[in-house]
């Protein structure tokens, strides 16, 4: 079985047996944090451009949507439809300012530009609710199937985001994505080639918003309510942090990062209030030591065993 | 022998939802226990009082010996972050795994709106204290209580004790916090004022979270006022207090700080900052009536010092939810409710009953002068009680029409 | 609109243009000579306050406190930059970023740890208490008094940085590290002390602001964005840029707040996109 398909199956297992271990409510945030953290590994691990700014999608997505379905009833495709083109547009936008500079004015840019939507979020309270946020964000019917309770949910969104990833994995592998790892590997030569970076960049940025879009979305139908916070740096942040964590040079790491993320901030924020100062530390060590993530640490593990067996291997080969 | 093993499944259970994986409710079966979820902020914004409000809950619970109708109460607390989002994330998930059906808090008043939200969806009983009108008024719905007086309260009280003991200050100048509770009290107090004679001199709204209040502060004193009002609370209650007095307005010129926490607030200022402040609140405890007394001292014996707002809010509301379940004789939501409406005690504050129509509470207001520093007997000392009102929000203005069904 | 009013407004965009002046300069020398991105340069600040807070506990004395706080948050940058940024140089944005945030949280729970979530005051120095009428209007003594520290420590910075041999090290160093190096300086020892001035500076910030602001533990978080906006509008590395634009930017905050108070944050990251728009640079960068 080649390692895709192994992947594959992997996450289809997760899928399945997540709901029977996690409450219900945490499974499907995973799912929905790990479509966000798809989105934004087009940018940071294919391209080479860390957007610090990424919930500014999600979190316009979701008030856009929100707005929408709680005031006007709107059913639920056009809502997440409606998420994507937002999370698109306003990556376009932010894209636009931000593919101009690189290196540390990039990142202080997207964080910048995010702030900037935090602010206006947070003052505009007529709209969004300010620091209350928007509460009452209904979850309409898809095709007549409700999808109140949460399991049904869960469903739902856990094959949005296998179909995310399979979206994600083809875009990856056509040349879109091998112009992004082209310029992240190196940018002169793919201008030199004749590319266009700057517009190249820009397709990323509003791909990757794309999928921000879709999660933000999601995440307001998750409970009801599109949080302030849904386009603070903090949640810009997490998403990063959860990508490295998981491994940002690989299409999965997103993934296993927000199972890590996730899992580990709703259990010990539950056991001790000072858990920040934990995930500080867990950031530092990871930083330090374990740079490339679960995924490569996980490679590197199973490097050590082969390096390891080999020995034995050989043996029961070598000719008597 | 079953019971006991469901019993272990479900200790397996909590132990395991403490830790972030919950086994779905589907393994909870019956049981004799009654959980109570207590939403409080034990970080974010307000992390300060999640711990006290925990400790007020506890020792009304503990007052019952952990056991009401019949049933153990299993105490429950999440904490919501100060946030709306975590709040509802983790209100649900109390629902949904934990079967709470009782929800007290939280402290802040937006999360409250997004909690409130939860329990008409969830049909969960809400009780709740703090800074909002909505609760029992233009969101105001069967199953959320609010165990704050009315803001109209709060203003009445304020500006009748305070002309009584000024009867000259006929210049005002509000400083109000630029959202939907500070636009109330700011119309409650005009409304007041009028019988008063006051004149508003002039009434600023400042962004929620504000920082930077050295503008405020020239534009107030421009106005040249007898008085400065404050209708903010928090971080920016003190941040204003404290840029009014560092520009020396204060305490030439009284402030009142119309609608405050008391204790949490006035204990970040120092005995300078507050010569000459007037202090609104929901709770002091130097409060006068026996069980007030009674929780003050059991307070201060259990932890050292007098209780603020918060640990009085969590214990007071948690005492009328216990309350209505001994006039229900039951602990089923629907007949809590009932009996929870028209409820009428004498309790904390004083003599107490729920609007059935609004579910607002009826119940005093406080209004308190500060103590220069050589007043004060101790550290804590920081004002005495110099009135108490209670009057009702007018018909006129209750914008709750119809709190519907259940 | 009254000439007072107006007044006092310029006079408050000014003290707190200082201050972002002084946060922005501290980013930029960190930004510039280590090239990373510091975002625990909010955190910092706010540690700088605490120190003051606790001196002052201690010690009663509050320019005792004003001149240990800031040495304190300098040592330790020196402490994280050797053992947590150091072993980063070549490690790229991302885990530099995941450093010093992850460092922000630390620091910022620390806080709360060690001194307590709730809020606290602090007074000026009673020299520094109450106000001074200026004949077009009152102004409090203190909020001068750092007008004055802040534009002189500014001041101090830049006399620094253009006029000693260190600070043309550190300018040097900005332009081109491997020139330096390759010129036999320690480069680490460069960088070390670089990362130490900006903790500083930004420890200074913080000590000055507590007895304007009171202090809470999440005092350093609107800070961080502010200083971004500053250097971004300055150009990195650009100190006297960063000067220019802490101004700018304490200024635009007065004077929008008179008029529209909603507006008044958010105001600030709408002029650094408009200003990148058109200049992506940042008003005095090259390119």
């Amino acid at each position: 079985m080649t390692a895709s398909a192994k992947a594959w199956l992997a996450i289809l297992a997760a899928v399945v047996l997540l709901p029977v271990f996690v409450r219900h409510a945490i499974a499907t945030e995973i799912w929905i944090f790990a479509i966000f953290g798809l989105g934004l590994n087009l940018l940071m691990g294919y391209t080479g451009l860390l957007s610090f700014g990424q919930a500014t999608f999600f979190g316009s997505a979701a008030y856009v949507a929100g707005y929408l379905l709680k005031f006007y009833g709107i059913n639920v495709f056009l809502a997440l439809g409606l998420g994507i083109v937002v999370g698109a547009i306003s990556a376009a936008a932010v894209g636009y300012l931000c593919v101009q500079r690189s290196g540390l004015y990039f990142i202080m840019l997207t964080f910048a530009l995010n702030q900037m939507f935090y602010f206006t979020a947070y003052q505009w309270t007529t709209v969004t609710g300010g620091e209350d946020g928007m509460p009452g964000i209904p979850r309409p019917s898809v095709l007549g199937l409700d999808i109140h309770r949460p399991l049904a949910y869960y469903a739902a969104v856990a094959l949005l985001f296998i179909l995310s990833l399979w979206i994600m994995k083809r875009i990856v592998e056509s040349p879109l994505g091998k112009i992004l790892q082209a310029i992240r590997e190196n940018e002169l030569r793919a201008e030199a080639l004749g590319y266009n970076v700057p517009r190249m960049k820009l397709a990323a940025f509003v791909v990757g918003g794309a999928f921000s879009g879709l999660a933000g979305v999601l995440y307001a139908m998750l409970f009801g309510i599109v949080p302030l916070e849904s386009i603070g740096f903090v949640f810009s942040g997490n998403v990063v942090f959860a990508t490295l964590i998981g491994g940002s040079g690989s299409l999965y790491g997103p993934v296993i990062g927000s199972f890590v993320f996730i899992w580990l901030s709703e259990s010990v924020s539950s056991m001790w209030a000072r858990w920040p100062l934990l995930l500080g530390v867990a950031f530092v060590i990871v930083v330090l030591f374990f740079r490339g993530g679960v995924v490569e640490a996980w490679a590197r593990f199973w490097a050590w065993r082969a390096a390891h067996r080999a020995p034995t291997v050989a043996g029961a080969d070598a000719p008597r | 022998m079953s019971e006991l093993t469901r019993r272990d499944v479900l200790k397996l259970g909590g132990a395991a939802a403490a830790a972030g994986l919950g086994f779905p409710a589907v393994l909870r079966a019956q049981t004799k226990e009654l959980p109570v979820l207590g939403l409080w902020s034990f970080t974010g914004a307000f992390s300060d009082v999640g711990p006290v409000l925990d400790r007020g809950m506890k020792m009304a619970l503990d007052e019952r010996g952990m056991k009401i109708q019949g049933r153990t109460i299993k105490y429950i607390t999440r904490d919501d972050e100060t946030k709306a989002g975590s709040a509802t994330r983790r209100a649900e998930e109390a629902i949904d795994a934990d079967g709470v059906k009782y929800i007290i808090g939280p402290w802040s008043s937006g999360v409250a709106l997004a909690v409130s939200e939860v329990a008409k969806r969830k049909k969960t009983f809400h009780y709740f204290s703090g800074g909002t009108e909505d609760i029992s008024g233009a969101r105001c719905h069967k199953y959320s209580f609010q165990w704050a007086a009315s803001p109209y309260t709060a203003a009445k009280t304020v500006v009748d004790t305070f002309m009584q003991a000024n009867p000259k200050a006929k210049r005002w100048h509000l400083l109000v916090a630029d959202y939907a509770f500070g636009w109330s009290v700011e119309k409650y107090i005009k409304e007041v004022g009028k019988g008063h004679g006051i004149e508003f001199v002039g009434a600023d709204r400042h962004p929620l979270g504000e920082r930077e209040f050295s503008n405020y502060v020239t534009k107030a004193a421009a106005n040249k006022p007898d008085v400065v009002a404050m209708i903010n609370f928090g971080l920016d209650a003190v941040t204003g207090a404290r840029e009014i007095f560092n520009f020396g307005l204060t305490p030439k010129v009284p402030l009142i700080l119309t609608w405050s926490s008391g204790v949490e607030e006035l204990v970040q200022l120092n005995p300078e900052i507050r010569e000459n402040m007037w202090v609104g609140s929901n709770f002091y405890y130097t409060a006068d009536t026996p069980v007030a007394r009674e929780f003050v001292k059991s307070y201060q014996a259990k932890f050292g010092g007098p209780p603020g707002y918060a640990p009085a809010a969590a214990y007071g509301m948690t005492r009328m939810m216990l309350h209505a379940m001994d006039k229900a004789k039951s602990t089923e939501v629907p007949d809590v409710i009932k009996a929870c409406e028209g409820l009428e005690v004498e309790d904390l504050v004083g003599k107490m009953r729920v609007d059935p129509k609004t579910h607002q509470t009826l119940r005093p207001y406080f209004f308190m002068r500060c103590k220069k520093k050589d007043a004060m007997k101790h550290p804590m000392d920081f004002a005495d009680i110099i009135a108490t009102g209670s009057t009702p929000l007018p018909a006129e203005y209750a914008a709750c029409k119809d709190i519907g069904s259940l | 609109m009254k000439a007072p009013l107006l007044f006092s407004q310029v006079l408050n965009g000014l003290a707190t243009g200082m201050l972002y002046a002084l946060m922005g300069i501290g980013l930029s020398i960190i930004t510039g000579v280590l090239n990373i991105p510091n975002f625990a340069h909010g955190a910092l600040f706010a540690l700088g306050a605490y120190f003051l807070y606790t001196v002052i506990q201690l010690v009663g004395n509050f320019w005792l406190a004003l001149l240990l706080a800031p040495l304190g948050v300098g040592l330790l940058g020196v402490v994280i930059e050797y053992g947590g940024i150091r072993p980063l140089y070549k490690a790229g944005h991302d885990y530099q970023l995941l450093l010093t945030f992850g460092l922000s949280l630390i620091i910022t729970e620390g806080i709360i740890i060690v001194w307590s979530p709730v809020g606290m005051s602090q007074l000026p120095p009673p020299i520094l208490r109450g106000g001074i009428d200026l004949g077009i209007t009152f102004y409090p003594k203190y909020r001068l008094f750092v007008m004055v520290a802040a534009a002189l420590l500014v001041f101090g910075a830049w006399l620094f940085l253009e006029k000693t041999r260190y600070g043309a090290i550190m300018r040097a160093g900005i332009e081109d590290k491997e020139m330096v190096a390759l010129l036999g300086i320690d480069i680490h020892r460069l960088f070390t002390a670089a990362f130490a001035l900006g903790c500083v500076l930004a420890g200074v910030a913080g000590a000055l602001t507590a007895p304007i602001r009171g202090l809470n533990p999440w005092m350093g978080v609107d800070m961080l964005g502010i200083a971004f906006v500053v250097v971004a509008l300055a150009g990195l590395g650009n100190l006297l840029g960063s000067i220019v634009a802490g101004l700018l930017v304490g200024l635009a905050q007065s004077l929008v707040a008179l008029v529209w108070p909603e507006a008044s944050v958010a105001v600030i990251f709408a002029v650094m996109a408009a200003v990148l728009l058109v200049r992506p640079q940042g008003l005095f960068g090259i390119r």
